[in-house]
């Protein structure tokens, strides 16, 4: 089925391509539309995760007890693939340790603790507005230095992502404003009231990348962000592709597909393709560090669900704890049953509603009993392929879930598991109940742990057949230097040579005899006994 | 605060096996209906005397296998295997024919290999076929209260005399000396509808339009006809509500209106009859949307549900036409329960990102 | 319509047709039979040891993993080697068709990955352990300071016995420990064994 595009200002329309799979659930977006996107207050502590992004964690360049200004780096990338870290305010650093991160099980990790002076005085730079007549590479390294990552939830550092798409020929630029999963209307909201901003912020992306097209994808049911969108849009060559209202739409990969018609191959980036895909928010953070020289140091993020009293749409320093957050929505806890982090069909619960909002915090939903009910129990598959039918990327999950569940990991990687982008369509309509997205993760983990064990293993194994191969060389060396120097008569060279040898064992001995020493002072002054068996 | 951590999604549809099975019975009620309607209560009673034993079964055997007979009997698939049943098995009927079939189909088409969900044959076309090869006179002898064949009405097809008969045609102990009962076992006993003249005949359907009778009126022979019309509606109701996929009825459709156009033959040999005839003038509707339509025995790809109705077509006709038995529903449906595992081994989608179908 | 199978047009048409079907099915069957044949089989013994952990450590008695796979192919116990644990046992078995066992105390537990680390202020540089070291994951010589490479070292702890001043520590390797979802268990399906609970 073709749609065409309603708006566009060459004649060329985009011609959209349907995605398979996909549902349709209730989206529960309303709610924290109602009102426009509030400013939080500062919160008094700040927690800064010095991993936000998929890479290696950043290196901290600040110490503790440091005054830091709004926008100072705080921490440098550690390699190319890191993203370095600002602080959201003005404050002192109180300490680098380990904190929880917002994760399903409370993953501890190191984290800048930062406590606000409540000056939000910001660092001083300089300011250009005007990026046209900025390099790419400028650009680039703007881009890269203020610390910007994929920020729909993947964290891809963007320089990263740039940089690839440098590599081949970009031929589309498209901006995801699609945001299909319920519950979050962060980048809805964004649109809806700073649309010059996020377009400026896709010219910049259109010049650093050179794409030929740039395409913002937006859901038709999203009717007041296209209306500004198309008015922002007005005198660029950005145009618009209105895609149907489904979920799973938004997902990077069958997004490409619907616009473009071009498949990402498994295994490779888009920009093999000669697709790069932004978020809406990346787009926003670009246009605010290149245009207002500010760093990622905060982000839009969704408060919704049914115990908040104001369900919104908040404009959180990055860092803010979530408990902060709900305090201001009005939660009612008498009626609060689970938190999650994000929509409600990829979203994770959250263990420690003290973890902080990092760069990839979409969406918080605080939700009742009756809105997110107890799972039921999982009953016997009965092949219904109802999970065929809307997966997005034309798996076979009963069979994935046949697999994982004998723990047939070889056969689970041949039907696809690796392609899999645990969207939960499958679960959600799987009348057995059946918890699909945990086993695919299961497997998933249990297959990587099995792929590193291999590793390691043919590592061990070639390092101990060169350890072999070596000490049979070193033998046969020794064999014929003793074989010719049996043929030598005895010479002063070769009585040191015994004489060292008896040296080397008192030598050995007189250490193993300091060291005994040594070890009992210790252990005599030391308050603390060390355990260590006594070995003769 | 949270202190079970549950995996996403954190929501679900809602679906359950219970609501398809549900849905997948009430589908059945406009096929039903006009077999009541035409041929007596005898449906109606088959359905209802299986349905109780059905459950009675299922709740023994999953007590024997200690599962939880609250979740487990709330799926309904005994009720539905039951229902299937009752509609395949012809009425008059004794209780101890429909108590053997549903007995065979539960307890062993599906139990003894693991329960819902594990077994490789539709349970209630094996019960079905069970009951062909070891009572095949009862199998094909249907008891009417109506004369379809001299246009006499005996008595009225919904009246209580009706009931009465099927209820003593069910449970033999009920008749007894009283002359008033013994007189309604003298309704017309005839084979299964689909015997091979009736292919001969041309649609009755077509034939009460252009005399401008009523369709519904017992005299005009379209009884059958009407009844998997009603099956149809019902497989289309299914198809909107996205319960069963469009991939095997269609192609079991395909595949016999193909065939019987191929290799039609008016005349003496009467078996190759009208493509019509062998669409609504035998069990193909209820077949096509409702048996071989069973998830846990059929294929699973959409490409593989299209090839499963292909063979289950050809089998169907082919069994129908130049083999011996009057309807060849179940025995094509277990054929293809046997392909069904290969075909899901060589039809798989290409997977999004793959230019080849996924490693075999 | 006319009816087609009465002409020898069509039977002829029909034979050809299903003719060359069977013998394309029987060709296919052929290449399929072949392509299987043509795979490499490896030894048993070395269709053992590539499923076995290549650490070397001799925890079962044999002094390292390929005269293990050995002592298998010539009907060892497979339960044995506690850093393969129970996925070892659980592929031995597969590959053998034997019982799948549980682990064999008496050769020690399995556990975590673990690493040595030599505490550097004790080390009196008389290259024992490097010596014992079956992959040379020891850097140093003569009265020159050892360490151990952690991304190397794979815990087998047989550095830990030659040296004279013990001064070598077994810890579990450093780094990010990541959790990951369990499978879902199935005692009963009746009990809600709904996530993990961590």
């Amino acid at each position: 089925m073709r749609f065409l595009s309603l708006f566009n200002h060459d004649s060329s329309r985009i011609q959209l391509r349907k995605s398979s799979g996909g549902i349709k659930p209730l989206s529960n977006k309303a709610s924290s539309l109602r009102s426009r996107i509030m400013s939080t207050p500062i919160p008094k502590i700040l927690v800064l995760p010095l991993l936000q992004h998929k890479g290696t964690p950043a290196k901290p360049i600040a110490k503790s007890g440091d005054r830091v200004l709004k926008g100072q780096k705080i921490a440098e990338a550690a390699d190319a693939s890191s993203a370095p870290v600002h602080a959201p305010t003005s404050g002192r650093i109180t300490g680098i340790g380990l904190h929880a991160l917002p994760d399903e099980f409370g993953t501890l990790a190191a984290c800048i603790t930062l406590a606000s002076d409540g000056n939000d005085q910001a660092i001083k730079t300089t300011f250009t507005a005007d990026f046209q007549n900025m390099s790419e590479s400028d650009l680039l390294e703007r881009i890269r230095d203020a610390g910007i990552v994929g920020m729909g939830g993947a964290g891809f550092p963007t320089y990263l992502k740039l940089q690839s798409s440098n590599e081949h020929p970009v031929d589309f630029l498209i901006i995801n404003a699609v945001e299909c999963e319920p519950y979050i209307t962060a980048d809805e909201a964004l649109i809806r009231e700073h649309a010059c901003d996020v377009v400026t912020g896709a010219n910049i992306l259109k010049r650093v990348t050179g794409a030929k097209q740039c395409i913002v994808a937006i859901e038709d049911s999203k009717i007041d962000a296209i209306a500004e969108l198309k008015l922002a849009a007005l005198n660029s060559a950005i145009q618009i592709a209105i895609i149907p209202e489904k979920y799973t739409a938004g997902s990077e990969k069958q997004l490409i597909h619907s616009v473009t018609g071009r498949e990402v191959p498994a295994g490779k980036y888009p920009a093999s393709i000669g697709v790069s895909l932004h978020n809406t928010g990346t787009a926003f953070a670009i246009y605010k560090a290149i245009c207002e020289a500010e760093p990622c140091i905060s982000r839009i993020t969704t408060v919704t669900g049914s115990t908040l009293k104001t369900p919104k749409n908040f404009h959180v320093l990055i860092g803010t704890p979530i408990a902060f957050l709900f305090d201001l929505c009005g939660v009612d806890q008498t009626k609060l049953s689970r938190i999650v982090v994000g929509g409600s069909l990829m979203g994770t619960c959250l263990p420690d509603i003290n973890a902080p909002i990092i760069k990839t915090t979409n969406c918080l939903i605080a939700g009742s009993a009756e809105e997110f009910t107890e799972p039921q129990p999982e009953q016997a598959c009965i092949r219904c392929s109802f999970c065929a039918d809307v997966c997005p990327v034309n798996l076979l999950p009963q069979q994935l879930y046949a697999s994982s569940r004998c723990q047939d990991y070889q056969q689970a990687d041949n039907f696809g598991l690796f392609d899999c982008i645990e969207c939960g369509a499958c679960a959600y309509v799987c009348p057995s109940h059946i918890p699909l997205v945990q086993y695919y993760r299961a497997s998933k983990s249990e297959i990587e742990k099995q792929r590193t064990n291999r590793h390691n293993a043919d590592k061990w194994q070639a390092r101990f057949q060169f350890h072999q191969y070596r000490y049979k060389r070193e033998k046969k060396q020794k064999l014929l230097q003793s074989s010719s120097i049996e043929h030598q008569p005895e010479t002063e060279h070769n009585k040191q040579a015994d004489f060292s040898r008896e040296k080397a064992r008192l030598e050995i001995s007189e250490a193993v005899a300091r060291v005994k020493a040594r070890r009992s002072k210790l252990i005599t002054t030391s308050s603390v006994a060390t355990e260590r068996e006594d070995k003769p | 605060m949270n202190k079970v951590i549950y995996c996403s999604p954190q929501l679900n549809g809602q679906q359950s096996i219970g609501k398809i099975m549900l849905w997948v019975m009430t589908a059945c009620i406009p096929g039903v209906a006009a077999s009541t309607w035409f041929f007596g209560w005898g449906t109606v009673l088959n359905i209802l005397v299986t349905m109780i034993f059905a459950v009675a079964l299922e709740a023994l055997i999953l007590w024997l296998r200690n599962k939880s007979l609250r979740i487990h009997l709330a799926d309904n698939s005994a009720l539905l295997t039951a229902v299937i049943i009752g509609i395949a098995i012809p009425p008059g009927s004794p209780w101890w024919l429909l108590f053997s079939g549903i007995c065979f189909a539960i307890v062993v088409a599906k139990h003894a290999y693991g329960g819902i969900g594990q077994n490789p044959f539709n349970p209630a076309m094996c019960g079905y076929v069970l009951l062909l090869l070891t009572f095949p006179l009862n199998m094909t002898t249907w008891h009417l209260p109506v004369d379809t064949l001299f246009d006499e009405l005996q008595f009225s097809t919904l009246s209580w005399t009706s009931f009465m008969f099927s209820l003593q045609l069910c449970f033999p102990a009920l008749t007894s000396d009283d002359v008033q009962l013994t007189e309604y076992l003298d309704g017309f006993a005839m084979a299964t509808p689909l015997i091979e003249y009736e292919l001969a005949k041309s649609s009755a359907v077509l034939v009460a339009l252009k005399n401008n009778t009523s369709l519904f009126a017992s005299t005009s022979n379209t009884g059958w006809e009407i009844v998997n019309f009603g099956f149809l509606l019902g497989g289309l109701f299914l198809l909107t509500k996205k319960i069963i996929s469009w991939q095997i009825p269609l192609s079991i459709i395909m595949t016999i209106t193909v065939l019987s156009l191929l290799f039609y033959a008016p005349g003496s040999t009467a078996v190759y009859g009208e493509t019509y005839l062998h669409l609504f003038g035998s069990a193909t509707m209820i077949g096509a949307f409702f048996i071989a339509t069973d998830p846990v025995s059929a294929a699973t790809t959409p490409m593989g549900r299209i090839i499963y109705g292909i063979i289950i077509g050809v089998a169907i006709y082919s069994i129908r036409v130049w083999g011996s038995y009057p309807d060849s529903i179940a025995i094509a449906v277990l054929l293809g329960n046997f392909f069904a595992p290969l075909i899901d081994h060589f039809c798989r989608p290409r997977i999004y990102g793959h230019s080849t179908r996924s490693g075999l | 319509m006319f009816p087609l199978i009465d002409t020898a047009y069509f039977q002829i048409l029909a034979f050809t047709v299903l003719g060359v079907g069977i013998i394309w099915l029987i060709l296919i069957t052929f290449r399929y039979l072949k392509t299987e044949s043509n795979k490499q089989q490896l030894s048993l013994i070395d269709q053992i040891n590539a499923l076995l952990p290549q650490t070397q450590c001799g925890h079962c008695g044999h002094p390292g993993c390929l005269p293990y796979a050995r002592a298998i192919s010539h009907g060892a116990a497979i339960n044995q080697c506690p850093p393969g644990g129970k996925h070892t046992i659980q592929a031995l078995s597969i590959l053998l068709n034997q019982a799948n066992e549980p682990l064999n105390p008496c050769h020690g537990e399995h556990t975590e990955p673990l690493v040595a680390v030599i505490r550097e202020g004790e080390c009196i540089g008389c290259t024992k352990c490097i010596q014992a070291c079956p992959i040379d994951a020891i850097l140093g010589g003569t009265k020159l300071m050892h360490t151990v490479i952690e991304s190397e070292c794979n815990g087998c702890d047989l550095c830990l016995e030659p040296c004279p001043v013990d001064c070598i520590d077994l810890i579990p390797r450093p780094g990010k420990q990541l959790r990951q979802w369990p499978l879902p268990s199935h005692i009963d399906v009746d009990q809600h064994n709904i996530g993990a609970n961590p």
